[in-house]
């Protein structure tokens, strides 16, 4: 018997615009005062109407055209009618027949999963359940209602919890590049719903599990966990009742991340009608090739572009590069960093840096980077050190977090505390000749015994306050004593 | 000075002239509907404090020389689906009552800026459901000429207060008719503009892809000034046009009707027309080619599928755009429902008005899966065949002209228990609304009975202007829109 999950991904994406979907009210909606960030429009009043968010919309293709879809022309928003209290106007404006854009493709592991579309929608508002004074109480708050939501609809590509799991951190991934949403799951600015089913080869049949749509998922391990239990479920019933998909067999299951299970919440999802049609309020959208191109261009470098073009120019490793560019903002400070000198030798050095003390740094403090405090000079000056023996490799790691933190040139700083390697041979030799002349017993020793050197070097050390760089001042006491 | 005959002009010249005051004319009006409206039932809520309060306001503009705007002195009566901050709005509807709005529709702003001033909210089939009042959810408004019968709809109200003299002008919505209808039943002029000329925001929504704010006038000329005002893009109305609005009223002489094309569709002037108000329709044809115009036999050949495309279209998006009315944020609502599904059930279902549900009902049916290929797919391409006729023939024609109903007013009752009788009533305004065409309603004679009948006039898109013009040249010529009932 040969068990294959299918997969499908529905990921929904709150857009941080400034203003709602089809009115100005200020998107923002995180603790703020319930129902102040409402108008007319979002809370359906009599006679309003819907206009839509230029900037919303333009970032909906901006984020297909980064997903590789193809923008339709044309396309139109269509009413999703259902009654819910925190549904204001009695129905959802989203895109059904002719989303924005369609038929993109993202690639896993070298797997390519395919985008069915990208559609543009209003959020709804927030239902929240109390109990006071012993009466179980609704109250709606109308501040998310109308905010713009993007939906990816993926095909059923997927065949892994693990291939979801790296599929929704890709699409966050490039979302973040985009600087259209803060895609944070905990938050829900992105949410996922999967579709998964089983494909079952047994005697040369083959058969397919009913669909099931899973809800309610909050994290990112919750997704996969929500799959893998769904995997097990649906091949453990298979094996009893052995039901296979139809029209109408499709439900819909909550996650219950506490008991580690899905739970059925509706039956025959096929039944349930929407009454879509084209919304009257609002003219049919059409994006000139001048105006779809123009959207191109705000598109920055995505993630496999950067982590090609480290690999490429500065021969770093697969995984350091993708380590880089994994967050936008640790890859921005990074390319700050090299800026001046996009050089190989010196961007590796910089990776180096990036990926150890600064990293470290960051999870220690469990900071995020901030590009404003890198200064490409101070990587510089830090390189420059290094390739004149004046730092050691240690001490750069160690100062250049403290010019992190503090704004400092990182040289300074090891100035400041003597950590420059004097490398200056007549120095040097100064102070070999200073630390010969005082020790003429250990000069006696090392003459019987070259290896004894160790103590001389101590000394020359000592004097130098640690400054002088080891090697050096080992090679000037040889040839001195020689 | 005759307030109830002035045109928009004399008024406004009559307080720089100091002849009399705002407050003066306010008083005259309010007295009026005092006397006359308990027997017409036109207003659903009289204004009386905010129309005092603005004519003050206006006097104190005369004595102290600031400038009037171009309404001063006009007396404004509003259809009640047009929300007006602070006054009651209730879409003649009980799931409305009690609605206080908190912002104002677009075009009864701009009338107001232009020190227009509001005597009451009018009487109208529930939101707008209805081609006689009598879907309204408090009363039916009698027509002025014969007390007995409805003055059509779904504009009623305003039409009967215009017809009435209660009133300089109306504000009235016209979805398939219902400025029209009943300016040709009462009497009086009223133009349905170009679907997107005037927004829509702020006017609780019946058919969004079909409904025109509009004003009724005893003057043509009046009406150029009100469209002027009202018409433009609304930055809260994504469908309203970009186009500029030209100066209406200095064009008003401009259109020579000396070679003028006007078409007459042969499908307007069946034998299902009556006799006298097809005589009367004809001879207002002849007025105009009087004065120089051509008449052309044109035909419009998808004219009878109109009702059918208005009645899946129309109650499809109303069952949409009713679902607002939950109870939840505004107006009435059953408190004591059990859970969320009975208290949706329990508001809508008492006070939602039976033709409410009748149409939420045909609208729901026919955006279902299963059926919305074979009706709202067929109806919207039947919509763009006959929109496609029109455009058709007004390549050939600069206008048409066609009766407005059927008949003249009816008696009250007659065809309540009928919804399809009622729904025919409509046959030839539907089209023009469906086409988003704009057509002035204009008198043009009495039957036997003593009762108005009216035409209308039928023009390109955008083309108001010449619809206007001519209609205005014909009033020159006649004096149809000047008789009123004696109340």
């Amino acid at each position: 018997m040969k068990v294959t999950p299918i997969i499908g991904l529905e990921v929904h994406i709150e857009l941080k615009t400034k203003s709602k979907m089809f009115c100005g009210c200020d998107a923002y909606h995180f603790h703020v005062d319930p129902n102040t960030h409402t108008c007319p429009v979002c809370l359906g009043l009599p006679g309003a109407l819907p206009v839509p968010n230029l900037t919303a919309c333009q970032w909906c293709i901006k984020l297909g055209l980064a997903l590789g879809c193809t923008p339709n022309k044309t396309s139109f928003f269509e009413r999703k009618n259902y009654f819910y209290p925190d549904l204001a106007k009695g129905y959802q404006i989203t895109q059904f027949e002719k989303p924005f854009v369609i038929n993109g493709k993202i690639i896993i592991d070298d797997q390519e999963i395919r985008i069915n579309r990208a559609h543009m929608e209003e959020d709804t508002g927030k239902s929240v359940h109390i109990t006071e004074d012993g009466q179980d109480l609704t109250l709606i708050d109308y501040n998310r209602c109308s905010v713009p939501l993007v939906e990816i609809v993926s095909e059923p590509d997927i065949t892994s919890p693990e291939m979801a799991k790296k599929f929704l951190l890709k699409i966050q991934q490039i979302v973040r590049y985009l600087e259209i949403s803060d895609a944070d799951i905990e938050k829900g600015t992105m949410r996922c719903e999967p579709t998964i089913n089983l494909k079952i080869e047994e005697d040369g049949q083959v058969f397919y599990t009913p669909l099931v749509e899973v809800k309610n998922i909050a994290s990112l391990t919750g997704a996969q966990n929500a799959i893998q239990f769904e995997i097990d479920r649906q091949f453990k019933d298979f094996k009893s009742d052995r039901q296979v998909k139809s029209k109408t067999n499709k439900t819909t299951r909550g996650w219950d991340a506490n008991k580690n299970k899905t739970f059925l919440q509706r039956e025959k999802e096929g039944s349930s009608d929407y009454r879509y049609f084209p919304e009257p309020d609002i003219p049919h959208m059409t994006f000139t090739d001048k105006e779809i191109e123009d959207i191109k261009k705000t598109i920055p470098e995505l993630p496999d572009q950067k982590i090609e073009r480290y690999k490429r120019n500065f021969s770093l490793n697969n995984y350091d590069a993708s380590s880089i560019a994994q967050d936008i903002n640790f890859a921005k400070s990074f390319d700050k960093a090299i800026r001046d000198n996009p050089s190989s030798e010196f961007s590796k050095f910089t990776a180096n840096i990036f990926l150890g003390s600064i990293r470290n740094y960051l999870n220690e403090s469990q900071d995020k980077i901030d590009s404003s405090k890198i200064d490409p000079s101070h990587f510089k000056n830090l390189f420059d050190s290094i390739q004149k023996n004046e730092i050691s490799s240690t001490v750069a790691k160690e100062v250049i977090v403290e010019s992190y933190k503090t704004g400092k040139d990182p040289i300074d700083i090891a100035k400041d505390k003597n950590l420059i390697q004097l490398s200056d041979t007549n120095e040097i030799e100064k102070i070999a000749q200073q630390v010969i002349d005082k020790n003429p017993k250990a000069v006696n020793d090392y003459k019987k015994n070259p290896n004894s050197i160790g103590f001389l070097i101590g000394q020359l050390m000592q004097v130098s306050k640690g400054s002088a760089n080891p090697q050096i001042a080992k090679e000037i006491l040889e040839k001195l004593l020689k | 000075m005759d307030f109830t005959q002035a045109t928009i002009k004399q008024l406004r010249q009559g307080l720089l002239d100091k002849k009399f005051t705002a407050v003066e004319i306010v008083n005259f009006f309010l007295d009026r509907i005092n006397k006359i409206d308990p027997k017409i039932k036109a207003f659903i809520t009289i204004t009386n404090k905010k129309a005092l309060e603005q004519a003050k306001i206006i006097d104190d503009k005369v004595k102290s020389g600031q400038d009037l705007g171009i309404l001063a002195g006009s007396i404004m009566a509003v259809k009640d689906i047009f929300l007006t901050k602070g006054i009651e709005t209730t879409s003649a509807s009980k799931v409305l009552k009690g609605y206080i709005p908190q912002y104002s529709s677009t075009v009864y702003q701009k009338l107001i800026d232009q020190d227009a001033i509001i005597i009451g909210k009018t009487n109208t089939d529930s939101f707008a459901f209805g081609g006689s009042t009598e879907n309204s959810g408090f009363f039916t408004t009698k027509n002025p000429w014969d007390i007995t019968r409805i003055p059509g709809g779904s504009s009623g109200g305003s039409a009967a207060a215009l017809a009435a003299n209660l009133c300089t002008f109306a504000l009235g919505t016209d979805t398939g008719g219902s400025i029209r209808l009943p300016a040709s039943l009462c009497g009086v002029s009223g133009i349905k503009p170009t679907y997107g000329l005037n927004s829509r925001y702020g006017i609780s929504a019946m058919a969004s892809s079909f409904d025109c704010p509009g004003v009724f006038a005893n003057y043509i000329e009046d009406i150029a000034i009100l469209t002027q005002i009202m018409a433009g893009i609304d930055k809260n109305d994504a469908t309203t046009s970009a186009n500029p609005i030209p100066d209406y009223h200095s064009s008003l002489n401009k259109t020579n009707l000396k070679g003028l094309k006007i078409g007459l569709p042969k499908e307007y002037f069946t034998d299902s027309i009556d006799k006298e108000v097809k005589e009367s329709v004809l001879s207002a044809a002849k007025e105009l080619k009087k004065q120089g115009a051509e008449l052309i036999d044109v035909s419009l050949p998808s004219t009878d599928l109109g009702i059918a495309v208005y009645y899946i279209l129309v109650p499809s998006e109303i069952s949409s755009n009713m679902a607002r009315y939950d109870g939840i944020r505004f107006g009435q609502s059953k408190k004591d429902a059990s859970d969320i599904v009975s208290y949706y059930m329990d508001t809508r279902g008492e006070f939602m008005e039976p033709e409410l549900k009748r149409r939420i009902m045909i609208g729901t049916y026919a955006l279902s899966s299963g059926y919305y290929d074979a009706y709202y797919t067929k109806a919207a391409k039947v919509r763009t065949l006959i929109k496609n006729e029109f455009i058709e023939v007004l390549s050939k024609v600069d206008l048409i002209l066609a009766p407005v109903s059927s008949t003249t007013a009816w008696k009250i009752g007659e065809k309540v228990d009928d919804p399809l009788k009622m729904y025919l009533v409509d046959t030839y305004t539907v089209c023009i609304n469906v086409a988003g065409l704009p057509s002035i309603s204009l008198p043009c004679g009495f039957d036997s009975k003593k009762l108005p009948i009216g035409f209308q006039l039928i023009g390109n898109f955008f083309k108001e202007s010449t619809l206007l013009s001519v209609a205005h040249q014909y009033q020159q010529k006649t004096d149809y829109h000047l008789k009123k009932a004696e109340l």
